[in-house]
């Protein structure tokens, strides 16, 4: 293709899928395992800044309001090079793609599992001690489980602003999709082609994520819509119906 | 409990509230409520909205935790104690649950959870019971509210009607000594309160103890055997069968008289 005496050249991008696809299954892997282990962070900073101890809310809510601000590529390269400085220590870029990831993203999974904990209604909590349960059972199998439901949708947002993120960690040298670009754009000069591919691959990669979160929504939809849902709790049911035969 | 042998005869007092006192804030709601609930009886508490009845009945079971007042049930104290009184030995909130049931106005189902869960796991929760007679439990309860077959139904696909009665059911499961019922029927639309109405009036048949706020001025009289008319944190009158059509309470008449 020709366009103003630019020469296009498409073919590139098939040419070299497989260390694209690798720059991508890279991106996939650094922002899951943030995902992960900051959804599990987020929890406790949440449950923190509701506690009722004064000291320990306030922690967890400056920890937000300075992480929430902090863009990734700055805490890339604080955690990356920042922290060697300072403790003689380095992280692998992989290492620090996570850390910087975590550290951010636990401060919105935080302000995002405070709001649905907080959409619970009251009610719940008190009927489940009106029967006896404890606080943390209550959690666990109550209030939980219908926080879930309600943060599922802004977790999936907040996962696909972690992939795009991982875009900024090529500055440290992670071999992800813009990484991958760039260093195919020096060899052959191609920029509109080159970022033309890496664009598709986040939009296409942003589109089955949305789609994988729609799907666990509609499986923790009460009643149960999904496809996934039906099969898992098939012998639930079939054990309900045996139970109604069995007693009426 | 071979020194309780003597308390299981009919008129063995089950309840005792003494000078139950709750402010929220700097407003306090109650004054110092005392009330007595023997066993089997059926105690119906009305009064103005605001007058405290559901903050009452939530310090019974400690939903609502009293500034001060005691609360003995079975022979035993919880809550933090009357002022000034003596200092006894007292039962957890946790332990004072398993001897209380309550049904709340909204129902509170666990709406992720079908009707069949919503009984087997708070059994599963507080005792030891495997899934299988946790849910066998769980049916048998079902079916004597009459909704076994919506075993698998979610509170969303329930009526209010049904909603009321599977959580009625939920907390009979657990085998408690006395229900609570707060405006059980309020939430409801008129054509549903009948059916939740006729659950209640058959668990009164069997014996079991309870104290019912209601406006069902109706059912009521029907089942009240002590009947405890409240205003602004006091119970301001209290009398037996006769108290709809006899209270000399001018108060009391005047708001009977009101939602009849
Ligand atoms: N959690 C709370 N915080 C502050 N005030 C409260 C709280 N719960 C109840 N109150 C206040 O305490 C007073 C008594 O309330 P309560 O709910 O016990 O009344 P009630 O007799 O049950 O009224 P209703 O018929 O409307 O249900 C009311 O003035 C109410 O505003
Ligand atoms: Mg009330």
């Amino acid at each position: 293709m020709n366009l103003n005496g630019v020469n296009f050249r498409w073919s590139l991008i098939w040419e070299n899928r497989a260390i694209l696809l690798k720059g991508l299954a890279t991106a996939i892997q650094v922002s899951i395992t943030s995902l992960v282990i900051s959804l599990v962070i987020g929890l406790i900073l949440a449950l923190a800044r509701m506690s009722s101890k004064r000291a320990v809310a306030i922690i967890a809510s400056s920890y937000v309001s300075v992480f929430r601000g902090i863009p990734a590529l700055v805490s890339v390269i604080w955690v990356y090079f920042g922290w060697s400085l300072l403790f003689g220590h380095n992280f692998t870029v992989y290492q620090a793609g996570v850390i910087a990831l975590t550290l951010l993203y636990s401060a919105f999974f935080c302000e995002i599992y405070r709001a649905a904990l907080m959409a619970v209604a009251k009610g719940q909590r008190e009927a489940g001690l009106a029967l006896g349960m404890t606080r943390i059972r209550i959690f666990v199998s109550i209030i939980m489980p219908q926080a879930t439901k309600i943060a599922i949708p802004n977790i999936g947002s907040m996962y696909i602003g972690m992939v795009k993120d991982t875009s900024t960690f090529a500055v440290i040298g992670l071999v992800e999709v813009v990484r991958v670009t760039q260093n195919l754009n020096s060899v052959n000069f191609q920029p509109f082609v080159l970022y033309t591919a890496a664009a598709v691959l986040y939009v296409v990669l942003a589109f089955i994520v949305d789609f994988i979160f729609r799907a666990i929504e509609k499986n923790l939809s009460t009643p149960p819509s999904g496809r996934l849902s039906n099969v898992l709790t098939r012998r639930r049911r079939e054990r309900i119906e045996a139970l109604i035969n069995k007693t009426g | 409990m071979a020194m309780q042998s003597s308390d299981e005869s009919n008129d063995s007092v089950l309840l005792e509230l003494k000078g139950v006192h709750k402010s929220f804030g700097t407003r306090e709601v109650l004054h110092g409520v005392d009330l007595v609930v023997k066993k089997g009886e059926h105690v119906v508490i009305f009064g103005p909205s605001g007058s405290g009845k559901s903050t009452m009945l939530r310090s019974i079971n400690l939903l609502e935790e009293p500034d001060s007042g005691s609360i003995k049930i079975l022979g035993t104290e919880y809550g933090p104690g009357v002022k000034g009184g003596p200092q006894v030995k007292r039962g957890k909130p946790l332990e004072l649950r398993r001897y209380v049931g309550m049904v709340f106005q909204q129902f509170n189902l666990f709406p992720h959870l079908s009707a069949l869960q919503n009984i087997a796991l708070p059994l599963r929760a507080t005792r030891k019971i495997s899934l299988h007679d946790a849910e066998k439990r769980a049916a048998s309860e079902l079916e004597s509210v009459g909704l076994l077959p919506w075993a698998a139904s979610f509170p969303s696909q329930l009526s209010g009607g049904q909603q009321q009665r599977v959580a009625i059911a939920r907390a009979l499961s657990l085998d408690p000594k006395i229900m609570l019922f707060d405006e059980p029927t309020s939430a409801l639309a008129p054509e549903l309160v009948g059916e939740v109405l006729a659950v209640m009036r058959k668990l009164a048949q069997t014996g079991m103890t309870m104290v019912v706020v209601t406006h069902e001025m109706n059912f009521a009289r029907e089942i009240g055997d002590l009947n405890v008319f409240m205003e602004d944190g006091y119970v301001v009158a209290r009398g037996g069968r006769d108290f709809f059509d006899n209270s000399t309470n001018e108060r009391a008449q005047q708001f009977i008289g009101s939602v009849l």
